[in-house]
Parts: structure tokens; sequence; C-alpha cells
């Protein structure tokens, strides 16, 4: 894989017109490299702008950002060009769906079962009914359009436990290594290795204040900023979770999510000893 | 000589549960200004949250999230809550885990926008 992206990026700087950007966006996309990917991506659109792949891949690439709204409008884009591209509406249903539009994910999973989608989609979509009509309580499978690239992903380990756009959390390990999830700051760059170091510096602090306070073990420390919540617990073996979402998120319900983040956390850390 | 901010702490120390009240510099962990219960070391207490509080606005920097204005932190025996974000000083409050967190850290952002 290495050699490809190295062989693609030398054949692109030669030839920057050339469409090998859609293969190294891709490959870029499935090592986890998304903003680096997104760049390649939208350098392409820029030169190929009535492209539908290099539209589909800013889209995948959305995705993987959790930028619902982009990957939407990318996948529009797409079906303006190609109306009957089955990729595009599978793609939109599952935006649709994750961002609670269950009548809109119906009509484009509909339409791409029409155009002849796999059966992952037909499954869902039957799934996706029967739910409707039981009043919404069954958990439904979508098909997701990066799901090769997402399933075993640690970058994704929180995904299901925070669905909202603006939560999002990191796992650290002791010295302050990000060893799971993602934290995008508000232009979609990646920091959490930065946060990982500036945060294991806190929980640090947090120990030595409560041994010398004689305040016990700590469980959780929250700060409010002027952008965000960020809440932080010990979790299994000394590593450290970090939670952040928007200011209009009510503190109690940042504590929960942060519970169900380091009991995932936790299960993941057993998990990763058991494959060890 | 009664310092500016005596009457501020002695209010946030009569809340339930309050074992200690401070005014701090975050930058070097220095009291300015202490209503402390006895049984707590006002200094440690001091540089102990002061440094937890540079920490969370460094890391909060790092991330591109704007100044830090409240943060709490939970033990198993009692809380610490530090207010901040105007300039240098720092309130900080040590407390019992029973203290109402909701009402001391309204308490607390009234009195960082009177030292404001």
């Amino acid at each position: 894989m290495s050699d490809d992206i190295s062989r693609w990026s030398d054949e692109l700087a030669r030839d920057p017109s050339s469409l090998v950007f859609l293969q190294l966006g891709e490959a870029l996309r499935r090592r986890g490299q998304l903003e680096v990917a997104l760049k390649i991506a939208m350098r392409g659109l820029d030169r190929h702008a009535r492209n539908v792949e290099a539209h589909d891949l800013v889209a995948r690439i959305a995705v993987d950002r959790r930028d619902f709204a982009r990957a939407f409008d990318e996948w529009e884009t797409v079906l303006r060009i190609d109306p009957r591209n089955v990729g595009a509406m599978k793609g939109l249903g599952y935006v649709a769906f994750h961002q609670g539009r269950i009548e809109d994910a119906e009509h484009y999973l509909t339409k791409a079962a029409a155009g002849g989608a796999g059966p992952e989609v037909r499954s869902a979509l039957e799934t996706l009914r029967r739910s409707a009509l039981d009043g919404g309580a069954a958990p439904i499978p979508m098909p997701a359009p990066n799901a090769p690239s997402s399933a075993s992903d640690p970058q994704y380990l929180f995904a299901d436990v925070l669905p909202d756009e603006d939560q999002t959390a990191l796992l650290l390990d002791p010295s302050g290594l990000v060893m799971a999830g993602v934290y995008l700051d508000a232009d979609g760059n990646d920091v959490s290795s930065e946060i990982g170091a500036r945060l294991s510096g806190i929980s640090d602090e947090v120990r030595r204040s409560t041994r010398h306070l004689d305040i016990g073990a700590w469980k959780a420390i929250t700060f409010e900023t002027h952008a965000a919540v960020v809440a932080m617990a010990p979790t299994a073996d000394d590593h450290l979770i970090v939670l952040a979402a928007s200011r209009a998120t009510p503190l109690g319900l940042l504590r929960r999510l942060l519970d169900r983040c380091a009991a995932l956390a936790a299960d993941w850390i057993a998990g990763a000893g058991d494959r060890r | 000589m009664t310092s500016p901010f005596a009457s501020m702490l002695e209010g946030l120390t009569r809340q339930r549960g309050v074992r200690a009240s401070l005014v701090v510099s975050e930058r070097d962990g220095v009291i300015v200004d202490a209503s402390v219960r006895f049984g707590q070391d006002g200094d440690r207490v001091a540089a102990l949250a002061a440094a937890m509080y540079r920490k969370a606005r460094l890391s909060s920097r790092a991330a591109r999230l704007g100044a830090v204005s409240f943060l709490q932190l939970d033990a198993e025996r009692g809380r610490i809550c530090a207010a901040g974000g105007a300039g240098d000083l720092v309130i900080v409050v040590v407390t019992d885990p029973s203290a109402n967190v909701g009402l001391l850290r309204m308490e607390m952002l009234k009195t960082l926008e009177r030292l404001a």
C-alpha cells in the first residue's frame, strides 16, 4: 500500500491533471489520513468538477470525518450529474438515516434498491419499514458506504455511542498516546495527538492534587470552554477517556456519555489484551 | 486590613459543603486571598488547582476551544471547582461530595464577573 501511495503521489506530481488522485485519495482514506485524502480529492475536483467518482470520494471522506452535511451535498451533486448513480442514492440514504431523517432515508434506499443495489440495501430497507410500523423500536443495520475501512478501525470505536456530529472522544494510553477515537477541530483538522499529549498532563496534575488533598481517587474532570464542554475519566489500565461536545450539551448527558465511552473503552482494552 | 475579595470568598465558603474558597494567580499558583476552614492547607490547594487549571487552558487552546471558564474535578471524597478566564485570577473552591455544584458554579461565575 505504501509503495502504491508513493507511486501515485509521484505520478500526480508529474501530471497534476491525472485521474490517479482518485486511487491516491481512496488509499489515504483507508489508511485514516483523512485530511491529506481530502486535500488530494479537492485538488482533483478542482480540475475535474464533473467527475462523479471525485465527488463520491469527497463524500466518503466526509462520512469518515463525520461531516454528514458535506457528504450529503457531494452525493446530491453526483445525482445531478448522474441521476442513476446507485452508490450516491445509497450514500444519501445512509446520511439521511444518521441525520434522523427516516423518510428521506427510505426514499433514497428505495431508489437505490430499484436501481440494482445489493441485498444489504434491500435488507436495511425492509428493517427500516418494519421499524417504522413498530414505532421505531427495532435497531436498524444500515449499510455504511465506507464499511470496509471503518469496521475495525479504532478511530471509530465511539461512533455508535456518540451519534451527534459535535461529540467526539479519544482513548489515551498512560503516556498520552492516542489508542482509539479521533479529535477534529472546528476546521476538521485531526488534532488527536496534540490533545492527547496536553490532556494526559492534566490527569497527572489531577492525581497529584487528589493525593495531596486526601480526597480519594479521582472519578472525572469536566471543564467548560467558550466552544465546548470537555469531560475526562480514568479507565482500565491507567488509560484515559476524553469526551468533548458542544456547549449546548447538558452536563448530565455529558457524564452519561462519558460513562458509556469509558465502559466501551474498558471492553476494547480487555479485547486488545486478549488479542495480544 | 480586609482585601477586596474577602466578602466574596466568605459568601462562597458559607455555601453548604464548601471547605475552602480562594482567589489564586493561575500563573504562579500563589494565593491572592483565601477563606479556608480548619484543616485545609490553602497554599497546597492553590498551587494544585492553579496547575490543573493551567493544563486545562493549554489543552483547550491546543484544541482551539477557547478560554476555559469553569473546571470541576470529582473525587471519591471531595470536589475541586475552579472558575477563571478573565485574566490571571482563578477562583477555587474545595467541597464535600454533598455540595450543590450547580448553585456553586453559578455563584463562582457571578463572583468572577465582579472581579473582572
